[in-house]
């Protein structure tokens, strides 16, 4: 886990901040017309782009540093495991010998850090795993390891 | 009509050495070539207009996923969809034989005697059974909107005009007591015609093996036989609402690599008594509960039926009791919150309605914990939930492709976890809700110890 990956959650999480409170603000230019609702509310719309600030703004504050806290990978003996999430948490197991595709994967913001996702897949949703915020010399060498691997131990019992 | 008959001229097929060719040349000319190794399963079904001009309707199911990549056979003669499914799936099936074994089995197959087994012809008295699985209970409602549908759209043709509709329409709410008598037929219609609808499609059902395959077939009007390779039979699910449990029935279909809609074309026996379901898939799939590679205590021969069905649920180990209080607490919270919301806000029949759901809430929330276990007999691993749909899984070990263990903020706080089997058939993942921190990661370190016990420190 490269310590970027930091500063790539603080601005995912600062991006997806951005988008609620500027849809809040947009509504907030409706609801004055809204008869149904009460009057404290329709008097001061304003309210609504504030409150959802106050929301959301701790959460994109303490997320990076809690994700950052929990998310672990670790190949060993065949074996791929990953830990990931922040309040919620998963840990995923998938044995090397059943993964079908490896992808490396790099979004904009992943790009501009020199990050990068690897996907590894197997023939079900819950055995697949998607490692974020690697490094990414350490991402292509594990996806580079685990292709090469997978198909010296391909087994095809799925 | 005429492009019914164009297709029908212009469209054909030939087994070219290995692969099959399915040629449609019509304006635009298209050519799919399905490698014979590639199908896994053969469908034949005879819609009822097939039936009576003799025809029938192969769809092949090559385990690519998705309608558009399945190789169909619309409108060949019933004995040529007899012959083509022997000829492709003995092909299959000689995978093991030398190839010219099977090339000459593939050619003359459909007179040679093949080795049939069957499981179970399953007797006209178990088709009661279907009213209760609630099975087409909405058949008379789409019925009466299909036609009401049909009366607007083809309306015209008889001399009904929208306007005479209409005129009906306002007649009758003016005498509400028609309407009501009228959605009471219906209501009582219900288990009547949604009976008789299963009856039809799961008539003289029969369940069978055959060369590497298991072979279900069904149907009155449509007759459908679904044939399913053993090698990708992975294990096998069960259901049951509350109400077939009260009557000890169960629903059952096969867990399969590579087939889409497993409940309907994996279905291996229709609504059926538990003890006989169970039987049947151990004899046809395999045993739950009697640990066959240990065999400590397995008893050899056929074990009694009420012995199967008592095994199979006590080789499931109940959740710890943190588990009960999340499930109720769930069933149960959301409801008083409606209802207090309703009740502050001063709507007192949307309260009155919430607190009842919240008391329904509790003994389903008890269910719903008694439901839940899990198991590992040494080959097979099983998990259950659900209440109201209760779904037991049966799954084999090589099945599984990996693990996934959640939990939640309020799992954590109470020390659960949620451990998830994945598995590549059937629904993808089998998930053992809330078990015990510690016991949930044993479960999968006692079925795969080679991956997880690196990782695992034991107590």
């Amino acid at each position: 886990m490269s310590r970027r990956a930091l500063t790539l959650w603080f601005i995912e999480g600062v991006v997806g901040f951005v988008f609620m409170v500027g849809g809040a603000a947009l509504l907030s230019l409706w609801i004055g017309s809204w008869t149904w609702l009460p009057a404290w509310l329709t008097d001061r719309p304003w309210l609504v782009p504030v409150a959802v600030a106050v929301v959301l703004l701790p959460p994109v504050i303490i997320e990076p540093p809690l994700r950052f806290a929990v998310h672990r990978w670790e190949l060993s003996a065949d074996v791929v495991y990953a830990r990931s999430g922040w309040l919620s948490r998963e840990w995923v197991f998938v044995p090397v010998s059943r993964i079908q595709t490896v992808d490396k994967a790099q979004g904009w913001f992943e790009r501009a850090l020199g990050l990068a996702t690897v996907e590894i897949r197997t023939a079900s949703y819950a055995g697949s795993s998607t490692i974020k915020g690697l490094d990414y010399a350490v991402a292509a060498r594990l996806a580079e390891d685990l292709s090469h691997r997978a198909q010296q131990l391909r087994d095809d019992a799925t | 009509m005429v492009f019914a008959v164009i297709r029908w001229v212009t469209f054909t097929y030939t087994i070219a050495g290995d692969r099959l060719e399915l040629t449609r040349a019509f304006v635009s000319r298209s050519v799919r070539t399905i490698p014979l190794e590639r199908i896994r399963g053969v469908d034949v079904s005879t819609p009822a207009l097939h039936r009576l001009l003799g025809l029938a309707v192969l769809k092949l199911d090559t385990g690519a996923g998705g309608d558009k990549q399945e190789g169909e056979l619309n409108g060949v003669t019933v004995e040529e969809a007899e012959r083509l499914r022997a000829v492709l799936l003995a092909r299959r099936g000689g995978a093991v034989v030398t190839s010219e074994a099977s090339v000459s089995a593939g050619e003359s197959v459909g007179s040679e005697p093949v080795e049939e087994h069957y499981y179970v012809r399953v007797p006209r008295s178990w088709l009661r059974y279907g009213p209760l699985s609630g099975a087409y209970l909405l058949t008379p409602f789409a019925l009466v909107a299909g036609a009401i549908g049909l009366l607007f759209q083809w309306g015209d043709e008889f001399g009904i005009s929208g306007r005479d509709a209409w005129a009906v329409g306002e007649w009758l709410w003016d005498r509400p007591q028609y309407l009501i008598i009228g959605v009471a037929v219906l209501v009582l219609a219900m288990p009547f015609v949604g009976g008789v609808m299963y009856a039809i499609f799961n008539w003289d059902f029969t369940l069978r093996s055959r060369d590497g395959y298991l072979v279900a077939e069904r149907g009155l009007i449509n007759r459908r036989v679904v044939s399913l390779e053993r090698r990708r039979i992975r294990g096998y699910e069960l259901a049951e609402s509350p109400l077939e449990r009260a009557a000890k029935l169960v629903r059952m279909w096969a867990v399969v690599t590579g087939l889409g809609d497993s409940q309907t074309r994996g279905q291996l026996l229709p609504v059926s008594p538990k003890a006989a379901a169970l039987a049947i898939a151990t004899e046809a799939i395999g045993p739950f509960g009697t640990p066959s590679q240990s065999g400590t205590s397995g008893q050899s021969g056929t074990p009694g039926q009420s012995g199967i069905r008592s095994q199979s649920v006590a080789a499931l180990r109940a959740h710890p009791a943190q588990a009960r209080r999340r499930r109720l607490f769930r069933a149960i919270f959301p409801w008083l919150l409606v209802a207090a919301g309703a009740a502050v806000l001063g709507w007192g029949v949307v309260a009155m309605i919430g607190f009842v759901l919240a008391l329904v809430g509790i003994p389903l929330g008890l269910d719903r914990y008694g439901s839940l276990g899990h198991g590992y007999d040494g080959t097979r691993l099983s998990v259950r939930s659900g209440s109201l749909r209760r779904t037991q899984a049966i799954v084999e070990r090589r099945a599984v492709v990996g693990w996934t263990f959640k939990q939640t903020w309020f799992q954590r706080s109470a020390g659960l976890l949620t451990v998830i089997a994945g598995v590549g058939a059937g629904r993808g993942g089998y998930a053992a809700l809330d078990t015990g921190e510690r016991q949930g990661v044993e479960f999968a370190a006692e079925v795969t110890p080679e991956w997880l016990d690196q990782f695992v420190i034991r107590s």
